[in-house]
C-alpha cells in the first residue's frame, strides 16, 4: 500500500507539472498546444539517454546513442533544457500569426505523426520496445534505504519542484507579462495597438511550458525507469487539459484539483485497483473514452470549470487615488 | 537514390495522391462551408473503412462492400453534426470552441473503435487485379480504378458547385453565410447536405485509404489525416481543385519521402509540407485577421 502511494504521489507530482505548464500555455496565451506530450517525451528520452551510459552489452536489446552517464542533478536539467529546445524549433514554426483552429490542427497532427516516427524508427529511441534499464538517482540510496523509503524520498524530491513551480506559476501569474499574454489571448489587435508583440510573447511562454514539460518528463523516467511510446500517446496531452478545463482554466488550484480528479482519482486509481475486465486493454480503451465523454460533459455543463479565472481589477486602485486626489 | 526507385515511387505517389484527394475534397467542402476545423474527421474514414470491412467480413458482396463505407461516413457525421456539434454551437458558436468539441468525438470514436476491435489490427483483401505498364510507371487495376474515383468525385462535386443552383448556395454560404441567408437561400437544408456529402466523403476515403495500404485498425483514419489536411490547407479551404493539385504534391512527395526514408517517414513529410505552407505562407485564407470565427452547423 506504501509503495503504491508514494508512486502515485510522484506521479501527482509529474502530472501536475505538466498541468501548469499547459495551462500557462493553453490558458493564459491561448496556444492551443495538443502535442504537449512530445515535449514532456523528449525530455523523458534525453534523461534516458544521458544516464544511460555507454553500451555495457547487458541489455543488447537497445540502442545505444549518446553513452553519457551524468551523475544526479544533471540529467533534469539536460531533460528540461530539450523541452525547451524542441519547444522553440516547434514554436517558430507553429506560433506565427495563424489562426487558432489551424495551430490546433497542425499540432495534433504533429503528436500523431512524432510517436509514429519514434515507434517505427528503431534507431532513433530504440522504436516501439522503448528505453529500458534506466538508472535511477543517486542508486546508492536506494541499497541504503531499501526501495520503499527511497520510492518516499523521490516523492518528497518531486514535491519539492512542484512547490518550486507553484512559486514560480504564482509570481509569474501576478507579473505584468502575463497580463500582457492574456491581453494578447483576449484581443490579438487590441494588444498590438498597445505596442505588444503577440507572437514572441507566445514563443515566451510556450518554451517556458516546454522546459517545465521536459522536467516533468525527466521525473517521471528516473522513477520508473523506462520509457516507450506507450507512455505518450496523442491521447495523454488530452488526459491532462481535460483535468485543466474540470478544474478551470487559467487557475493554478483550479489546475491542481482538476489534474487531481482526472489523473490521479480516475486514471491511476482505476488502473491499479479496478479489476481488468474483458481482455487486455480494454479497461484502458474505457477509460480513453470516458476521458472523452467528461471533457464533453464539462464543456457543456460548466465550461469555464470547477474554480473559473479570476478578472483583474487592475483600474480600481488608481481611479479611486484620483477622485481623493489633492494630496 | 536510382530513377527507377523514383519514377517507382512517383508512380506510388499518384494512387496515393488519388486515396488523399478524396478525402481532401471532402475535407476542404465542410471547412469551406460550415468554417468548422472538424479534427474527428480522420475518425470517421476509420468508421467508414471498418463498415467495409463489415460488409466483406459477412460476404455481402463487392457493391455492398463498396457503398458500406460512404453511407456510414455519411450518416455518422449527419448525426454527430445536428446532434453533438449543434447542441454545443447554439450555446458558445466560437470556431474554435467547436474544434475542442471535434477532437472530444474523435477521441470517443476512436477508443470505442479500439474497445471493440480488440484492438487488433484486419487485414483487408480487395481484389487489385492484374498489374499494368503505363510508360515508365507501374499500375495494378485497382490503384488505376482509385484514380478514376478521385476524378470522377473532383467531376461530380465541380459539377455541383458551378453548374447547379445547390452549388450556387453552398458557394454562397462559404462566402457570407448572413448574406447568404438574408438572400433566400435555405441554410439548414444546404448545411446538412454538406455533412452528408463530406461525409460520404469522408467515408469513401477511408475504403480506398485500407484498399491502398490493406490493413486497418483504429488509428489508421487519424493517422492518415495529416496528408489530408495537409492537402486541404494547401489547396485552400473550400477549393476541390485546389485540393486535389495539392493531393498530387503530398501523395508524391510523401512517397518519395518513404522510398528514401522508410515508409514511416512518408506521413511525416506531410507534417514537412503542412509546416512548409504555414512558414510560407500562400493566400490561403487560414491567417489570422479578419476571418470570420463564427460557425455555422
Amino acid at each position: 500500500m506504501s509503495y503504491y502511494l508514494s508512486t502515485i504521489a510522484v506521479y501527482f507530482g509529474a502530472d501536475l507539472l505538466a498541468a501548469w505548464a499547459l495551462n500557462m500555455q493553453f490558458g493564459w496565451a491561448g496556444v492551443p498546444n495538443f502535442a504537449f506530450i512530445i515535449f514532456q517525451a523528449a525530455g523523458a528520452y534525453t534523461y534516458a539517454a544521458v544516464t544511460l551510459g555507454p553500451d555495457s552489452g547487458v541489455n543488447s536489446f537497445q540502442h545505444y546513442i549518446l553513452g553519457a552517464n551524468l551523475p544526479f542533478p544533471l540529467p533534469l536539467l539536460v531533460a528540461a533544457l530539450a523541452g525547451g529546445v524542441v519547444s522553440l524549433v516547434v514554436g517558430l514554426i507553429t506560433l506565427r500569426r495563424l489562426r487558432r483552429d489551424y495551430q490546433a490542427a497542425v499540432f495534433l497532427l504533429a503528436a500523431v505523426i512524432a510517436i509514429d516516427v519514434v515507434s517505427a524508427d528503431v534507431n532513433l529511441f530504440n522504436g516501439s520496445n522503448g528505453l529500458a534499464a534506466v538508472p535511477q538517482p543517486v542508486a546508492s540510496l536506494q541499497n541504503s534505504l531499501g526501495l520503499g523509503a527511497y520510492q518516499w524520498v523521490y516523492a518528497a524530491f518531486v514535491a519539492l519542484i512542484c512547490v518550486g513551480a507553484l512559486v514560480l506559476v504564482r509570481s509569474l501569474g501576478r507579473s505584468g507579462w502575463q497580463r500582457a499574454l492574456r491581453a494578447a489571448r483576449d484581443d490579438e489587435p487590441g494588444a498590438r495597438a498597445l505596442g505588444l508583440n503577440p507572437s514572441i510573447l507566445r514563443l515566451q511562454v510556450f518554451v517556458i511550458g516546454g522546459m517545465i514539460a521536459g522536467l516533468s518528463g525527466g521525473l517521471l523516467v528516473g522513477f520508473i525507469s523506462a520509457w516507450s511510446p506507450g507512455a505518450w500517446a496523442y491521447s495523454e496531452t488530452f488526459a491532462v487539459l481535460t483535468g485543466i478545463i474540470l478544474g478551470g482554466v487559467s487557475n493554478d488550484w483550479g489546475v491542481l484539483i482538476g489534474t487531481f480528479l482526472i489523473q490521479i482519482a480516475f486514471q491511476e486509481v482505476t488502473a491499479l485497483f479496478l479489476p481488468q475486465i474483458g481482455y487486455p486493454g480494454l479497461t484502458d480503451a474505457l477509460v480513453w473514452v470516458v476521458i472523452g465523454v467528461l471533457w464533453l460533459t464539462v464543456l457543456f455543463v460548466r465550461p469555464r470549470g470547477i474554480l473559473p479565472e479570476k478578472r483583474f481589477r487592475v483600474l480600481a486602485v488608481p481611479r479611486t487615488r484620483i477622485w481623493r486626489g489633492g494630496r | 537514390m536510382s530513377s527507377t526507385i523514383l519514377l517507382q515511387s512517383i508512380g506510388f505517389g499518384i494512387t496515393t495522391a488519388a486515396v488523399v484527394a478524396i478525402g481532401a475534397m471532402g475535407f476542404t467542402l465542410q471547412l469551406g462551408v460550415t468554417n468548422l476545423l472538424n479534427l474527428s474527421f480522420g475518425n470517421v474514414m476509420t468508421i467508414g473503412a471498418f463498415a467495409s470491412l463489415i460488409a466483406e467480413h459477412w460476404h455481402l458482396g463487392l457493391a455492398a462492400t463498396i457503398i458500406a463505407a460512404p453511407l456510414a461516413g455519411a450518416l455518422v457525421t449527419f448525426v454527430l453534426a445536428r446532434t453533438l456539434f449543434a447542441l454545443f454551437a447554439r450555446r458558445q458558436g466560437g470556431a474554435f470552441d467547436l474544434l475542442m468539441v471535434t477532437l472530444a468525438t474523435g477521441l470517443i470514436i476512436q477508443y470505442t473503435i479500439d474497445a471493440l476491435a480488440h484492438l487488433q489490427v484486419f487485414q483487408f483483401s480487395f481484389p487489385s487485379g492484374s498489374t499494368l505498364n503505363i510508360g515508365p510507371f507501374v499500375f495494378t487495376v485497382l490503384s488505376l480504378s482509385l484514380v478514376g474515383v478521385a476524378a470522377l468525385v473532383l467531376a461530380a462535386l465541380l459539377a455541383v458547385l458551378h453548374l447547379t443552383r445547390i452549388g450556387k448556395a453552398l458557394r454562397a454560404l462559404s462566402v457570407d453565410p448572413k448574406l447568404a441567408r438574408a438572400c433566400g437561400v435555405p441554410m439548414r437544408r444546404m448545411i446538412n447536405l454538406t455533412w452528408i456529402i463530406s461525409g460520404a466523403l469522408a467515408g469513401l476515403a477511408g475504403l480506398v485509404y485500407v484498399t491502398n495500404s490493406l490493413t486497418v485498425d483504429a488509428s489508421a483514419g487519424l493517422d492518415f489525416l495529416v496528408l489530408v489536411i495537409a492537402a486541404a490547407i494547401l489547396g485552400g479551404a473550400g477549393s476541390p481543385v485546389g485540393a486535389v493539385v495539392a493531393a498530387l504534391v503530398v501523395g508524391i512527395a510523401s512517397e518519395v519521402v518513404a522510398a528514401v526514408g522508410g515508409s514511416y517517414y512518408s506521413q511525416a513529410a506531410g507534417l514537412g509540407i503542412l509546416a512548409l505552407v504555414l512558414v510560407l505562407r500562400p493566400a490561403s485564407g487560414v491567417w489570422s485577421g479578419p476571418s470570420r470565427d463564427e460557425v455555422t452547423v
